[in-house]
């Protein structure tokens, strides 16, 4: 039987998010945590399934243990079919060859034989580094009625930050005229998401082209968008206008996360027609002790505040012990905040311990970090921007 | 343990929980913030190795069919066994309405024949524990006893004319059984948790069918002891029970697990409840919030006061809202202004503006599923 699909989704999960610094070293940034409960990917994979896509290839090479456990069946996100789901996509050996992905196009080339399989008429690339909610069937049906080749989601951004990104100049019918990666003078402030649909007959073409191509570095914004514009086919922007939020560093990740404080939420996650679905772990509720002070915070569920929480977000299985004080935080699975610590501007990987007195962050710089299952020893100070792991040596 | 299968009987009495179980069974009580009763019932029983699972369902089932689904959050969506929901029928034998235990499994005698395993738990859906039931298969199974009884000696689930008491030998044999007495003799109280070999079962559930007989302790198990015939096993279950048949016994359920040791003892570590999921985001705090001791699920927005209550998700508490010894169910919402005291909101129960009840601390009030005041 042939199964055919109109549209599926390829997600590059293989980034190692360096800039993440310690909350990377373990896990891929896509799995990185994020919000209370979710972790990134849950954005592009529940948009995809909102969306009406239900087949998704996730690309993986880098730390990928715990992103296949997370996804799994793909059963949280409904993407558990007989036909189609998700489906993690590792690099592996081809005959006699085998080799890692060497960029975003390649990896999509190494993977033309999963597309095949679904004979899709377009193909929605994405990536796992932002938190947004977007209709990724509303953009298929743009690039569908405008007939094009290809269609990049763009934003617009201020301008200027504008020489950041992958620019697009339009015209007034939004097709691309121009791209510019990172230009020093931008003439448009429309950046490219790293969302892309291209029309999969086009695209496969390019694809094979490219990787006959030995100067190129085989990427989607310097490579193949290029050629593509080069050659004259149909290029069009999409513009999205909603909340989208790149959490590649460790103060855009807090910041993200102080962002679902604000009131209202810029990206609202009550949204009962756009769920976004994560993996949990089935904790009972939270507890607010007798004596704790909860104010501007989100808690999940399995916490046990004794303590105050103030302006935080606080994962699920959490511990604040008595007269512990977590401010403007982030605060990940499973830590426990002993007696008397102080959590200030930091963010506080899983599974990590602050022992009792001690001082994680400071009033002002950037944010402290604690890494995974670290337990930071009573009575220390960490300084705003020190990032703690097994190496780290206290004053 | 693969050779055990379990069966969840859900027909009990619910006359006192008034308007909470008019559109429910007990099992589908909804409890502790997130749970329904029959949460903790399987949930022990996949924890304890369980594949084949079956609810035995009576009226107001709709509740609970759509809380277990296929039954994925448990595991038992297998492809061979796992989650059998047994809706009462009518047939030449059965008018679709079972008088006891006895009649439900014998109305289900197709089920009990299809199935393999070698023993059978049967739990009642009135007892919330989290037991394991590991141990209690193994116990009998090494005793040789023919049933095996789960009890508990917790005083607090004893009641005057209700409930199923037991002697119980220093070896852990029952010795005598007694029916609803007006006042119980013995501190043993059985918890309707049984194990026994699933040929056993057939063969008691033919003979009562046979004989007219519906009570399984009164018409078969009580015999069985006083004939001192056959040995009738007892296991001591030592973890947190309730028994849930009244309102004010729901009410307690609720608060008692507001403790933070009694909430470890009902959620250990190595038996975790499951239950449906939502996907609701992580539960949110305003700026001026006064919450303590409260058990709060995903899904709510806090914005006044409460104290000693439980929030299910999704429940919004308006800034000026006061909340105390409530439990609100899930998309309840209290209004600005509103005080409420000693009050069981069901499902989308909504307190307008400066409403104020409250409830004796004896008696709370129950404001039935749907209702604006």
């Amino acid at each position: 039987m042939m199964t055919k699909k109109t549209c599926i989704a390829m997600l590059l999960a293989g980034g190692q998010g360096s800039r993440l610094g310690i909350l990377t070293k373990r896990v891929a940034k896509p799995a990185v945590p994020y919000g209370g409960k979710y972790r990134i990917i849950d954005f592009p994979l529940s948009n995809c399934t909102n969306s009406g896509i239900d087949t998704v290839g996730v690309l993986t090479q880098y730390q990928p243990l715990e992103l296949n456990a997370y996804i799994g069946s793909g059963a949280p996100w409904d993407l558990d079919l007989s036909h189609g789901g998700v489906f993690v996509l590792p690099p592996y050996q081809k005959g006699k060859v085998g080799e890692w992905y060497r960029g975003t196009a390649n990896a999509i080339y190494q993977n033309m034989a999963f597309i095949e399989q679904y004979h899709p008429d377009y193909v929605l690339i994405l990536s796992g580094d932002h938190i947004y909610k977007m209709d990724y069937n509303a953009m298929l049906q743009a690039h569908i009625r405008h007939g094009a080749d290809a269609t990049i989601a763009v934003r617009e951004v201020p301008w200027e930050e504008a020489s950041r990104f992958g620019i697009m100049n339009t015209d007034s019918e939004d097709n691309i005229i121009e791209f510019e990666e990172k230009p020093k003078k931008p003439k448009s402030n429309k950046a490219s998401m790293g969302v892309y649909i291209f029309t999969w007959d086009k695209l496969r073409r390019y694809l094979i082209e490219d990787e006959d191509d030995k100067s190129s570095s085989n990427d989607f914004g310097k490579n193949i968008i290029p050629k593509m514009l080069e050659e004259n086919q149909k290029l069009c922007a999409y513009m999205f206008d909603g909340y989208w939020k790149d959490v590649g560093t460790i103060e855009s990740l807090w910041e993200a996360n102080m962002d679902l404080l604000t009131t209202p939420m810029p990206i609202d996650l009550h949204d009962k027609k756009w769920r976004i679905y994560a993996r949990t772990q089935g904790y009972a509720p939270h507890y607010i002790a007798d004596g704790a002070k909860v104010s501007d915070c989100l808690i999940s569920e399995g916490s046990q505040i004794y303590g105050n929480v103030i302006h935080s977000v606080i994962f699920s299985g959490v511990k604040v012990e008595e007269g512990a004080e977590v401010r403007d935080a982030v605060v990940m699975p499973g830590v426990t905040i002993k007696r008397g610590a102080v959590v200030h501007r930091a963010i506080v990987a899983e599974g990590a311990t602050i022992g009792a007195g001690s001082f994680i962050g400071e009033d002002t710089g950037n944010i402290a970090v604690v890494g995974y299952d670290i337990e930071v020893p009573a009575g220390v100070s960490v300084a705003a921007g020190q990032q703690v792991d097994e190496t780290t040596k206290y004053e | 343990m693969k050779d055990v299968m379990g069966i969840v009987y859900t027909g009990e009495n619910d006359a006192l929980l008034r308007e909470l179980t008019m559109v429910r069974a007990i099992a589908a009580l909804p409890v502790v913030g997130r749970y329904r009763v029959v949460d903790f019932l399987v949930s022990s029983m996949v924890n304890g190795g369980m594949r084949n699972v079956g609810i035995i369902m009576q009226k107001n089932y709709h509740s609970l069919m759509d809380h277990m689904g296929s039954g994925k959050e448990w595991d038992l969506h297998g492809k061979n066994e796992g989650l059998y929901l047994l809706p009462p029928f009518l047939t030449r034998e059965n008018a679709g309405v079972y008088n006891s235990l006895l009649d439900a499994l014998h109305s289900n005698t197709n089920y009990l024949e299809r199935s393999k395993q070698e023993y059978v738990v049967i739990t009642g859906s009135n007892f919330v524990y989290n037991a394991d039931l590991n141990d209690f298969v193994r116990a009998h199974v090494q005793s040789g006893a023919e049933i095996t009884f789960m009890y508990t000696k917790q005083p607090s689930v004893q009641r005057e004319n209700f409930g199923i008491y037991a002697a119980i030998s220093e070896g852990g044999e029952v010795t005598d059984i007694e029916v609803e007495p007006v006042k119980p003799n013995y501190e043993n109280t059985l918890m309707n948790v049984i194990v026994l070999r699933r040929d056993l079962l057939r063969q008691l559930v033919d003979k009562g069918a046979a004989h007219g007989q519906h009570d399984l302790y009164r018409d078969i198990v009580l015999p069985m002891v006083q004939a001192a015939n056959a040995k009738i096993g007892a296991w001591e279950y030592t973890g947190p029970a309730w028994l849930i048949d009244s309102v004010q016994s729901y009410f307690r359920f609720n608060m008692d697990v507001l403790d933070s040791e009694t909430r470890a003892r009902l959620f250990p570590d190595n038996l975790p409840v499951y239950t449906k999921v939502r996907d609701e985001m992580p539960a949110r705090y305003g700026e001026s919030v006064q919450c303590v001791n409260t058990l709060v699920a995903d899904g709510c927005i806090i914005e006044g006061t409460v104290e000693n209550s439980i929030l299910f998700r999704g429940v919004r508490i308006a800034p000026g809202a006061h909340v105390k010894n409530c439990i609100i169910m899930q998309d309840g919402q209290v209004h600005s202004g509103a005080y409420i005291e000693n009050c069981i909101l069901d499902k989308q129960a909504v307190i307008k503006r400066n409403a104020r009840l409250i409830g004796p601390n004896a008696y709370p009030i129950v404001i039935a599923k749907n209702v604006v005041i």
